[in-house]
């Protein structure tokens, strides 16, 4: 007889050696110094369980769905306000639109843990579940945004009343796309788990405004026209500097509710040094000095600044989620976040006295 | 109901409901009887617990759930570790004497210096993993019990960083999300759940919610007297454990320890109550930063 599942061997090997054993599962890392939690822990386990997504393609999805929304949104309103003056913009905008409905969807099916059910996510629709709202949202966004796209490329091709459908489409497809570049900061700030559902409004704040820098960086990429070349640049440099006044911002909230220790590992630097130094303080560096110097930076260093926008944009999404596992295994970190300091301002228990009477 | 050809001795009964004369299992063994649309949990009472991991072994059984290791923790006794996808009954060991290279001169009047807590799914009231669910494969039942469909989830997962507790997982046997369903199958047959029933001390007890929670609040009472102050309901109306919106948990706890020192937190959050402060701050963000867009956009050509 077969099992239909995997059957572990008992053998002559030490716990840690194996596998999915009950001495290794769930072990965090050794708490470092930076340990936020100095009350008891059940033997240093996990008290939390990280989401079993895999951070690359997650990741990769949150960073196209934020540049598909922005390309989307600022190819709008570069027609609305300058038609055809901006015509090849927005036509890049409007094909660059389709990352997330293409390989965006595929990405997310990848992750699904049983795939060929990935239809059941249109089964309901809650209020309560950023996945089923953005399940929604990408619904629409890839709808609108297809014809958008299909009817640029008719237009392109001379087929008369195209260019009206696909304005007309771009306008759901900015509206959606709006939702598709945000509604990933909900989905991982309603968890449980502590580093992002430590600052829901901040993170939100980074990753809406580094999907607009990600679109004004890859529609920069192949702009030729001055004039709108400079005006990427200036709005890449807008939505850089919120970006970093939001993560200047989370960074304090993270220290207060206790769950900074998660951005100390790997991830962290990561998150630290490319996606926030490279990826927004260094473009937004160049911006602000060819500005200052009164001369636009060259073909090189824009190419340089843009890369690097979308580059830091896809390691935020990707250290953030790495983090986050972190901060979910590590019990000192979790149970300083589940404190009662922590609880939302209205909250009857947050003024509770110390637990038992013993 | 006229009954003809009733047999005469039918008559004996003082019992008018005939359907009723062979009561369920679970009115003879935990004196409840299970209708839908009331709120069943479970009680568990931590003092009396002895760590025979019974209800494990039940739930294994009756569940048919597959092994999850085979291993040794070096942990006390608890060998399972943690709850899992193939494990909804987890036994807790702490052994407080000694803790820390300190053995305490004064023991408590009871169990010495162990304590032993049963774990299981909270079947919280908002329960986060449903509220999380994309697919309402989580679903709340005619019990008030929060179950999954395996027919009908697809692995996302989501539901698995929603806990709050760290009790749903994705099995990588069959890639779909796994817990305790209170045994949604057993209830809807008039018996009470595995664990419940096998418990030898009754530290596992599952009833009508509201009695649970006055029955437990008597006990509480009464340890109180008889000198255990530090016990205090976790997951009851009100207390650690029912903080942030969670409201209730259908399956609480009487403990003597602060709850970290089961693997608890003692103030989770309901991670729904985030979405929307999430949501629009993301979404007047990209507002703004598409108004200044449309401002740079429409501002005339000032130099080539």
């Amino acid at each position: 007889m077969t099992a239909s599942y995997t059957v572990l061997e008992r053998g002559p090997v030490d716990p840690p050696d194996r596998p999915d054993s009950a001495a290794e599962r769930d072990m965090p890392r050794p708490a470092g110094t930076d340990a936020v939690w100095r009350g008891p822990t059940y033997y240093g386990r996990q008290a939390l369980k990280p989401a079993p997504f895999e951070a690359n393609v997650v990741g990769g999805y949150v960073f196209l769905a934020g540049l598909s929304g922005a390309s989307a949104l600022i190819a709008t309103v570069a027609d609305l306000s300058m038609g055809r003056r901006a015509e090849a913009l927005v036509r890049r905008g409007r094909y660059t639109a389709m990352l997330a409905p293409t390989l965006g969807s595929a990405l997310l099916a990848y992750d699904l843990h049983t795939p060929e059910r990935f239809y059941n996510m249109f089964r309901v629709a809650k209020g309560t579940s950023p996945m089923s709202i953005g399940t929604w949202i990408l619904m629409s966004f890839s709808g609108a945004a297809s014809l958008c796209a299909a009817a640029q490329f008719a237009a392109d091709r001379g087929v008369g009343p195209a260019r009206g459908i696909a304005r007309a489409a771009s306008l759901p497809a900015a509206l959606a796309g709006a939702g598709l570049a945000t509604y990933t900061a909900a989905l991982f700030a309603a968890t449980s788990t502590p580093l992002w559902a430590a600052a829901p409004r901040a993170l939100a704040v980074r990753f809406g405004s580094s999907a607009i820098a990600s679109g004004a960086a890859a529609l920069w990429l192949g702009e030729r026209d001055g004039g709108l070349t400079r005006r990427l640049e200036t709005l890449a440099a807008a939505a850089l500097a919120v970006d970093l006044t939001a993560d200047a911002v989370s960074a304090l909230i993270y220290r207060r509710t206790g769950v900074a220790p998660a951005l100390s590992g790997p991830a962290g630097m990561v998150e630290k040094v490319l996606a926030t130094g490279l990826g927004a303080a260094l473009p937004l560096g160049l911006y602000a000095a060819s500005r200052l110097a009164g001369h636009r930076p060259t073909r090189g260093q824009g190419a340089l600044a843009a890369l690097a926008v979308l580059a830091g944009g896809a390691l935020l999404r990707i250290s953030m989620i790495k983090a986050g596992e972190t901060s979910a295994r590590r019990p000192d970190i979790s149970f300083r976040f589940m404190q009662p300091d922590n609880l939302p301002e209205a909250d009857p228990a947050r003024d509770r006295p110390t637990i038992g009477r013993g | 109901m006229n009954i003809l050809h009733m047999h005469p001795r039918a008559a004996e009964h003082h019992q008018s409901n005939l359907d009723r004369l062979i009561p369920d299992e679970s009115e003879l063994t935990a004196g409840v009887k299970i209708e839908a649309g009331r709120s069943y949990g479970f009680f568990t009472d931590t003092t009396v617990c002895i760590g025979c991991k019974a209800c494990e072994v039940a739930c294994k059984e009756w569940n048919n759930l597959p092994a999850d290791n085979l291993g040794m923790t070096g942990q006390s006794f608890d060998n399972t570790g943690a709850l899992s996808a193939n494990t909804w009954r987890h036994v807790a060991f702490v052994e407080k004497s000694g803790a820390g290279g300190i053995r305490d001169g004064v023991e408590q009047p009871f169990q010495s210096g162990w304590l032993m807590m049963s774990d299981v799914c909270k079947h919280c009231h908002h329960a986060p993993c449903m509220e999380a669910c994309p697919t309402g494969a989580l679903f709340k039942t005619e019990f008030d019990t929060v179950v999954v469909q395996q027919d009908i989830c697809n692995g996302c997962g989501y539901c698995v960083p929603a806990c709050p507790f760290g009790v749903v997982e994705v099995s990588k046997l069959d890639g779909k999300a796994h817990k305790c369903t209170l045994c949604y199958d057993r209830l809807k047959g008039g018996l009470e759940p595995a664990c419940a029933k096998s418990c030898p001390t009754d530290s596992i007890q599952f009833g009508e919610l509201s009695d649970l929670q006055e029955r437990a609040a008597r006990r509480v009472e009464d340890l109180h007297a008889r000198g255990v102050p530090s016990a205090y309901l976790y997951g009851t109306p009100g207390a650690p454990g029912a903080t942030g919106g969670m409201s209730h948990l259908n399956a609480f706890f009487l403990l003597t320890d602060r709850p970290e020192v089961y693997n608890l937190p003692s103030a989770p959050t309901r991670p729904s109550r985030r979405v929307a402060p999430s949501l629009f701050s993301g979404l007047a963000t990209v507002a703004g930063l598409t108004l200044a867009a449309a401002f740079l956009f429409a501002e005339s050509e000032r130099r080539p």
